[in-house]
């Protein structure tokens, strides 16, 4: 046990070391959410003239419409980050050479897929309070106490998120390429959980894929919580369904993983590429 | 013409040519790519569409700043420039880059051929693939929603295309130029790209920023290419009259293009004396 304690610090003080020694990434994820809600507020200004607002307000109940977006934006960043960090983190090794040491070493698998999830912790944390945090203390300060509980969703969605990643983890192992796929992957995520619209939007064989996506319902519960007031406990029906993703998730994800690594070992894909 | 002239001409036709097709091999080599790409772009701009509409006339077609009707059609265009757009950027400039990592870049350099040659013939593949990607993207938009691009002017498009290609040119130049100064290119390359997308009128006109950024918008170059572009595709106003403009547009993109070649000769001469070609 204390060994793994040991292992989970040791990968995660690795993973905030390379945040860190690279600051301009994280200052572009930092800037992403404004860059992008900056752009589909122009785009809908220029398509809505004068009454776009109100347009805006007719179709989401919100005239509240940077509150609204960037909340799309911040948690669309988050799960950039996460695919990035935990599925193309296992290339980079790859590609560095380095991956068949850490395989190599006394450490559980799972608890090497958690310590570069714990470093997303603290990064994701730090990119929705400066985003989401500043957004709100400008926009709405009188709701600022609000991102308390938009945050505890926003951690609970992590977890099947990890599980995404180890997913993708697994794939990457699998067929190589991660960075068009992290690319493709995260635009189908921004498309299907309402980033910025309401997923209602969507036709219905499409919702139905929204609906098995954690961002899905973190987004619309943030923008209960901070924009409609809600609380954690009145929105009890979603939290549920987090939960249940959040077990789903990592199990499935780590089990694939599992299998594509087992595989890997008796082919010896982990050092091609 | 003479002899001498023809057979430099020739020759650096076939360097082009040679890498064109070279580009064109290592891009199919990546069927992953091919088909990510060919997914992703339109995807980016259903994604950004969607969000747009929110912003709509409930009831009827979009009416803003664009026009009555014009809306989607403008906001298609926009895609279609950020697209052309990223030819320099992470085209031409990544390129060099690339070379850099997978340490091909001296061999590169060290051939007997012309630099600016070897970095068109990356442009015109890219230029190539971007036209079929717009195209079928063009056929997706009006299979799926019924609307179809169509541009008022052609002739005039085709013209303030050709000027913007150029201007293209010389920025992706310049881009290549820069990855041999800097290590974190893409954190700049993604700065200037959304740069390009508030500030010039790409997406949206200039008349939606605010004024004192306005008149920085007034000071760049693609600012007149785009809105020439546009005018000629949907009649929408120009920013300045008419006459004014095309003279703005051709010294612009003129100005791009020597400046983008003078940039990379000098970035390049300074690489080569310290050495630095290769260790950004």
């Amino acid at each position: 046990m204390k060994a793994d304690v040991q292992a989970l610090a040791a990968i995660f003080w690795k993973g905030l070391k390379h945040h860190i020694r690279y600051p301009g990434e994280f200052l572009t994820f930092l800037l992403l959410p404004f860059l992008f809600t900056f752009l589909v507020l122009g785009m809908g200004n220029a398509v809505g003239g004068t009454n776009a607002a109100a347009y805006f307000a007719a179709r989401t109940g919100t005239t509240n419409i940077v509150i609204y977006e960037i909340l799309g934006s911040a948690v669309w960043m988050t799960s950039w980050v996460v695919l990035e960090d935990v599925g193309a983190g296992i290339r980079d090794e790859q590609i560095k050479g380095t991956l068949e040491q850490n395989f190599l070493a006394p450490v559980n698998r799972f608890t090497l897929l958690v310590g570069l999830s714990l470093t997303d912790i603290v990064i994701t944390s730090a990119l929705f309070l400066v985003v989401v945090g500043v957004s709100v203390a400008i926009v709405m300060p009188s709701s600022f106490l609000s991102i308390v509980p938009a945050f505890l969703t926003l951690l609970l969605g992590l977890i099947p998120l990890f599980g995404m990643g180890f997913l993708f983890a697994g794939f990457v192992v699998r067929f190589k390429e991660p960075y068009i796929f992290i690319q493709l992957v995260n635009l189908i995520f921004a498309t299907l959980t309402g980033t910025y619209y309401p997923v209602t939007f969507l036709p219905y064989w499409l919702q139905f894929l929204s609906g098995v996506l954690p961002q899905t319902y973190v987004i619309d519960d943030m923008r209960r919580i901070v924009i409609a007031n809600q609380t954690l406990v009145s929105l009890y029906g979603s939290i549920f369904i987090l939960l249940t993703l959040a077990l789903a998730y990592p199990l499935v994800g780590y089990a694939v993983f599992r299998k594509i690594e087992k595989r890997a070992a008796v082919t010896g894909e982990f050092s091609k590429y | 013409m003479n002899s001498r002239n023809i057979s430099y001409s020739l020759r650096l036709f076939e360097e082009f040519k040679a890498s064109f097709l070279k580009d064109l091999r290592s891009y199919f080599r990546y069927p992953a790519w091919v088909i990510g790409e060919f997914v992703s772009t339109p995807l980016w701009f259903f994604f950004f569409a969607l969000g747009v509409t929110l912003f709509a006339p409930v009831a009827s077609g979009a009416s803003g700043v664009h026009g009555s009707g014009s809306g989607l059609a403008s906001f298609f265009f926009g895609f279609v420039f950020i697209i052309l757009f990223s030819t320099s950027v992470w085209g031409v400039g990544q390129s060099v880059r690339n070379e850099q990592t997978s340490g091909t870049l001296e061999q590169f350099f060290l051939a007997p051929a012309n630099r600016a040659t070897l970095i068109l013939g990356r442009w015109a593949r890219i230029f190539l693939t971007d036209s079929l990607i717009i195209g079928y993207t063009t056929l997706l938009l009006y299979l799926l929603g019924g609307t179809a691009v169509a541009v008022l002017n052609p002739s005039l498009f085709l013209v303030s295309l050709a000027l913007y290609e150029l201007s293209l040119i010389g920025f992706g130049l310049f881009m290549a130029g820069l990855t041999m100064r800097i290590k974190a290119y893409n954190s700049i390359g993604n700065m200037i790209f959304f740069g390009y997308m508030i500030l010039t009128g790409a997406l949206f006109p200039i008349a939606v920023l605010p004024t004192p950024v306005r008149y920085f918008s007034m000071v760049i170059p693609f600012t007149y290419l785009n809105d020439l572009m546009r005018h000629a595709a949907l009649g929408t106003p120009t920013l300045l009259p008419l006459t004014l403009e095309y003279a703005a547009a051709v010294v612009s993109s003129l100005f791009m293009m020597v400046f983008g070649f003078v940039a990379f000769n000098r970035i390049e001469q300074d690489a080569r004396v310290k050495g630095s070609i290769a260790t950004s």
